[in-house]
């Protein structure tokens, strides 16, 4: 029988059935997307990092690492790839080979002659390490006892072999990247087979740090993560492997872990943390007004069985059997709708994940998205209930008779809703506890809801007061039409449920649009100023001349070295800079950057190079007190150190004017450059202060290349050249005594502070300096509200006199060439021809993809989805509702025909009737969808981690917004226009004689 | 119901409706008592109050005043879960409308079962034995929205009757129905109902019941049995007369009261 009962309301039904999936869809599909986003998020960190921030390398000499690793299996992670390492020097000691293994090494070489190593003592090599194939290479640890002498033991080779240094085989290991004989003395591995363990085992006793003297193997384990295995839900487990790793490697140094993990997992945890709390608020606002169309649809529905409810009062139902009676359709439908919900907010989600997140992330039904549904389900009964509780409860001779009931104090929950929104705008205003809770202003994400319901309900109310203050016009003008509509717009009835949900559910919609279209403008605008240009090529870090001319060789790019923040520091060649970086003249009035890059340069003095063995100093007044001493220091920069190199260049004496020193060994190439001259005064404990030391005046400095002596121009006799200006007339005067002048002085060949193009202001800060060791001084010689690549407040200053500021090279100093727009490709080509390896390629796209796929951007894709939907089917809804309420008067318009009215005023007053409420209800949802994004969207969080430059921006964009608002009043005019025309098809006077049921 | 007690026993009662703005007296002094057995017919012009009394029989309404008892339980004192209980097992009803005693999509047996739900005495056998009785077992399977007029108002009876009820309620059984089919249906009520009250326009229907109360203006303002009318002396000594003897008693004028042996008569006094 109940079957058949839906089967005669089958409209009624599949619109309930539909609206109750819907609200089971949109509750499971929060969790199951933000299941899917966890799981992105994880996999997408563990992506893009290098080998030690995805996996563990656990190193042991005492214990087997093989069961160290296998002391934390999990799905998730892959098996152990175990080795084992002796470095031990040649018996020369000139150099120091890593002697090594690991599980199939042969699979991730490329062999170059001969063949992999087999059995014990077979070893391969390197090209650069000079061996040939036959040769017997011998260490120090690898011997054997004849008799009572130990006795070196040759690993022959056996064939020749190239490494990828880039193969996540070999963790991260810098094995590869040095040349045997140039870097500090360390040889390439050696690379044998387990057997070759057997002969130069561990001894007793010894331990961990002997390994280091090269007397021990060190057995190690590397450990993988499986990003393609691990899920969102993993999490946990994966922190506890960590925590467990960890735990191994502080027990002593028995056991050592290396990795970086921790930085991984710190980020995921970042991510997913500022992604939960947005999930949950637009799930509960969705699943809201899912039970508030529900609870529409069910009082449609118990409206259309009121008959039946009556009749079933009348043969004498109790209550409990009422309830059963009344509650049977809608719950048979809800049951109905749990499984199809749970599979369209699965198959949404499915679709969603291989949309914005990835393609191979899993989406599964797991317990809360099962959880959530039957509570979507469970709450639709509740306001069921709710909405059936009148037909089931209400008198059967009232309900027979028509008789109107006392007023219900409706406005007393309609206040409560308007009250709690008006309570949360202000907080959100002031910023007051919600918006300042942990979690950021993720609270933000209730105010479109509660706007929207508010602004819904004050719609509602004002409609039907706004159509009674035009009953004395209409009285006298306009014909029937609008007589008959405003008239019936004012009984409220029919209008209220649509004007509610329309209105909330479109404000929904344009909150959505608007927050995604401002959100996906500050992700433009970030990635473009946080990437500087188009496409940025990381290349290998070197020093500024070879990055200029790297980018000299190739149009349309420009050399960049970029120290992080705050203040970050960008140093460029200014005029390739302006050629190639994105910049809008509005970050610095209205002026093209070619204009102001000029005003980075300033006139500086030569530099001062020393090339050669050793450096001569010739000085005057080198005449002491008693019990002083002095030394003459020269601050020499040296390529490849960071620090700069002091030379004790003299210790004045009497009678002696030309003192020499050393010069480190690398200047004999040249690169060195003479960076400052100092003298240091050492007074003894007895000395007559009031005898203080005289001037050190340096008149000449030379270099000795070779044998011969060449004078170095310092430029000791120009002030310019000097600060502070103690140069002049015959050298440079540096004070010995304790009160004196300056006993120090540095070659001007750099401004001091240095012209910068700011994004702030610099104050007293200094930036970084291509060191990242000694503070730069900046001036703001222009000041821009964003600076390309400058993710951070800070300066972006000229290489040259960077270069000339610093040093040295800090190991955070990246080296990037960018690209002009449209122009990677080219660049790209030309870095290859040049032989520059390029070590990463950022690209805006990239950067922008970066931001959406963070916690904050994923969350708001859940929002425009679920947000679109929800204002589709509170658009059916709210036209069904029209509906359903004009077919209740199908009588009263038959009545009206027979009385002589026509049908075209008639279909004019139903069409004006549904067009000005949906109308009115649409523009309470763009009005309240615009507030609720003014109010919200500055307090929403947009990224995981605010940006600090550029100023995002909220002003929204009319764009989007006037189009979902025109879309959605243009589909609920034709749906008027065909349900109104539907309508009065039906309409016939004979109906006249059928009775009311 | 005490068996001893009568089947309907109204005592003053009178019905007021409330509205928001007005209150209408629709009932006033009902006095009436329907004994086991009997069937009645209630006449009386549209909006008289007939359907009103019916609804109190029924347990539909609470008198505003007055006492109403049905087989001895006073209606006033019983709560509404009594009250179902009570229509549940005791009180079947017609309703003006055939449809409307329907549900239309059910078929001809599941509207009879669904009568017997309330009183969990759901019998299949007696479901048939009542569409046998009512000439619809062919049609048990229909449904009820398929059927005549005259097949619906059939079911309807066998619907009313479904619980076997002491008291049978039936608001202008034959008002859409042709003449065959009402005085089958009327045949219907007196040969299966055990005490039944019929509310009815139709003289014919009247004639086919034991006994006629006529209702004018809230009143009982006559009752007839054996064909002869009676009218009603009520409370106070209120009597209404027939409107056939309004031509020589006009409403408004004034009458003299002569003592009789047996009674009173009332003469036009003269202005």
């Amino acid at each position: 029988m109940m079957l058949r009962g839906l089967w005669r309301r089958r409209w009624l039904s599949l619109a309930l059935l539909v609206v109750a999936a819907v609200t089971v869809a949109s509750a499971s599909l929060g969790p199951l997307y933000a299941q899917a986003a966890r799981t992105a998020v994880l996999r997408n960190a563990l992506d893009g990092v290098p080998p030690d921030q995805r996996g563990w390398r656990v190193t042991s000499v005492h214990d087997d690492a093989a069961d160290l690793a296998r002391a934390v299996s999990a799905p998730y992670l892959r098996p152990p790839v175990l080795g084992a390492e002796l470095l031990s020097p040649d018996p020369r000691g000139d150099r120091t080979y890593p002697l090594m293994w690991q599980d199939g090494q042969c699979g991730h070489v490329t062999l170059i002659k001969g063949r992999c190593p087999r059995s014990a003592m077979e070893i391969m090599v390197t090209r650069a390490s000079g061996f040939r194939i036959g040769d017997g290479v011998k260490l120090t640890s690898i011997r054997t006892r004849v008799g009572t002498e130990d006795r070196l033991v040759p690993l022959r080779v056996v064939g020749v072999y190239r490494a990828d240094p880039g193969d996540d085989f070999w963790f991260g290991r810098n094995l590869f990247t040095q040349t045997a004989g140039v870097s500090e003395g360390n040889g390439d591995p050696l690379l044998t087979v387990p057997e070759t363990r057997a002969l130069s085992g561990l001894p007793p006793g010894q331990r961990a740090s002997d390994a280091a003297s090269g007397s021990a193997w060190t057995g190690y384990a590397i450990v993988y993560t499986d990003p393609a295995a691990l899920t969102g839900a993993d999490l946990d487990g994966l922190e506890a492997v960590h925590a467990r790793l960890a735990a191994m490697g502080r027990s002593g140094d028995v056991v050592t872990v290396f990795t970086r993990m921790a930085d991984t997992l710190d980020a995921v945890r970042r991510q997913i943390g500022s992604l939960s709390v947005p999930v949950t608020l637009v799930t509960l606002q969705l699943v809201a007004l899912g039970w508030l169309l529900l609870f529409l649809t069910v009082r449609d529905l118990a409206a259309a069985r009121a008959p039946e409810t009556a009749l079933a009062r009348l043969r004498g139902l109790g209550t409990a059997r009422m309830w059963a009676f009344g509650l049977s359709e809608p719950v048979a439908l809800l049951v109905a709708a749990l499984p199809i919900g749970l599979a369209a907010g699965w198959a949404v989600a499915a679709r969603m994940a291989a949309e914005f997140l990835r393609g191979d992330v899993p989406v599964t039904l797991d317990g809360p998205s099962l959880l959530y549904g039957p509570a979507a389900a469970a709450g639709g009964l509740l306001a069921a209930a709710a909405a059936a509780r009148g037909a089931v409860t209400r008198p059967v001779v009232e309900q027979w008779r028509r008789t109107p009931r006392a007023r219900r104090r409706t406005w007393i929950p309609e206040a409560v809703v308007i009250a709690v929104a008006a309570v949360g705008l202000v907080e959100l205003l002031a910023g007051g506890p919600l918006s300042g809770s942990p979690g950021g202003g993720a609270g933000a994400l209730l105010a479109p809801g509660l706007l929207a319901v508010a602004f819904a309900l004050l719609a509602r109310r004002l409609l039907p007061l706004a159509c009674a203050a035009l009953f004395r016009l209409t009285r006298s003008r306009g014909g029937i039409a609008p007589f008959l509509a405003v008239r019936q717009i004012a009984r409220g009835g029919a209008t209220g449920s649509t004007v509610i949900v329309l209105g909330a559910g479109l404000g929904l919609a344009v909150f959505a649009v608007a927050a995604w279209s401002v959100t996906s403008r500050n992700f433009d605008e970030v990635a473009r100023v946080h990437n500087g240009a188009e496409t940025v090529y990381v290349v290998r870090a070197t020093d500024a001349a070879a990055l200029r001319r790297m980018s000299d060789g190739i149009p349309d790019s420009a050399p960049v070295v970029r120290l992080p923040g705050p203040p970050a520091m960008l140093a460029t060649d200014p005029a390739r800079f302006a050629a190639v970086a994105l910049w809008r003249p509005s970050y610095a009035g209205g002026h093209a950057l070619e204009d102001l890059v000029p005003r980075l340069a300033a006139p500086v003095a030569p530099r001062v190079p020393l090339t050669g063995e050793r450096i001569r100093v010739r000085v005057l007044g080198g005449e002491l007190p008693a019990g002083w001493t002095a030394v003459l220091y020269a601050s020499v920069r040296v390529p490849g150190q960071a620090l700069l190199s002091e030379i004790p260049l003299a210790r004045p004496r009497p009678g002696r004017a030309t003192y020499e020193w050393g010069l480190p060994r690398a200047c004999r190439t040249g690169g060195c450059e003479l960076r400052g001259l100092r003298v240091e005064t050492t007074p003894a404990g007895t000395v007559d202060y009031e005898h203080q030391p005289g001037d050190l005046l340096v008149t000449g400095l030379d270099v000795r290349h070779g044998d011969r002596w060449t004078p170095v121009d310092a430029g000791l006799g120009d002030r310019a050249r000097w600060r502070p200006g103690v140069a002049g007339g015959p050298g440079l005067v540096l004070s010995m005594s304790l009160w004196g002048g300056p006993s120090a002085a540095v070659p001007a060949t750099f401004p001091d502070p240095l012209p910068a193009l700011a994004n702030g202001t610099p104050g007293n800060r200094k930036l970084p300096g291509l060191d990242d060791a000694h503070g730069v001084g900046y001036a703001a010689t222009v000041s821009a509200a964003a600076v390309p690549g400058l993710d951070a407040p800070g300066g972006l200053v000229d290489l040259e006199l960077a270069d000339r500021a610093a040093y040295g090279y800090s190991e955070k100093a990246e080296f990037q060439i960018w690209a002009a727009p449209g122009r990677a490709a080219p660049v790209l080509r030309g870095l290859r021809a040049a032989g520059v390896p390029v070590l990463a390629t950022r690209t805006v796209d990239g950067l922008r993809t970066g931001f959406a796929g963070q916690g904050p951007g994923l969350a708001l894709i859940l929002l425009v989805v679920a947000a679109g939907a929800a204002a589709l089917l509170a658009l059916g809804r709210a036209v069904l509702a029209l509906y359903v309420a004009a077919r209740r008067r199908t009588l009263e318009l038959a009545a009206l025909e027979a009385a002589g009215a026509r049908t075209g005023p008639l279909r004019r007053a139903l069409l004006i009737e549904q067009a000005v409420t949906l109308t009115w209800a649409s523009l309470a949802g763009v009005l309240a969808g615009v507030l609720a994004a003014r109010v919200a969207l500055p307090r929403m969080p947009e990224f995981t981690e605010p940006p600090s430059t550029p100023a995002l921006v909220y002003t929204i964009i009319p764009g989007p917004v006037v189009l979902v608002g025109a879309a959605a009043l243009v589909a609920c005019l034709v749906a008027a226009a065909v349900t109104a025309e539907l309508l009065l098809r039906g309409v016939r006077v004979d109906r006249l004689r059928e009775a009311p049921a | 119901m005490t068996p001893t007690a009568p089947a309907v026993r109204c005592d003053g009662v009178v019905q007021i409706y409330k509205t928001r703005e007005v209150e209408v007296v629709a009932l006033r002094d009902i006095d009436l008592v329907v004994e086991d057995g009997e069937s009645v017919a209630l006449l009386g012009p549209s909006g008289a109050g007939k359907t009103t009394l019916l609804w109190l029989l029924a347990g539909l309404l609470r008198p505003s005043a007055g006492r109403l008892w049905l087989g001895g339980a006073e209606v006033g004192r019983l709560g509404p879960r009594a009250l179902d209980r009570l229509r549940a097992a005791q009180i079947g009803v017609v309703l003006q409308n055939p449809a409307r005693n329907l549900v239309p999509y059910a078929s001809a047996a599941q509207n009879v079962a669904f009568a017997q739900r309330a009183v969990r005495r759901r019998s299949r056998q007696r479901t048939d034995d009542l569409l046998e009785r009512v000439g619809l077992a062919p049609l048990r399977d229909r449904p009820a929205g398929l059927l005549s007029g005259g097949e619906q108002q059939r079911l309807a009876v066998a619907v009313a009757l479904a619980n076997r009820p002491r008291l049978l309620l039936a608001d202008e059984p034959t008002s859409q129905l042709d003449a065959g089919s009402a005085a089958a249906v009327v045949e219907l009520i007196k040969e299966m109902g055990p005490t039944s009250v019929v509310v009815t326009h139709d003289p014919g229907v009247g004639e086919a019941m034991s006994r006629t109360v006529t209702i004018r203006d809230g009143r009982i303002g006559a009752e007839g049995r054996d064909g002869e009318d009676f009218v009603v002396i009520g409370r106070e000594g209120a009597v209404q007369l027939p409107p056939e003897y309004h031509g020589l008693l006009p409403p408004g004028s004034m009458a003299r009261v002569e003592p009789v042996r047996d009674g009173v008569i009332l003469r036009r006094a003269e202005p």
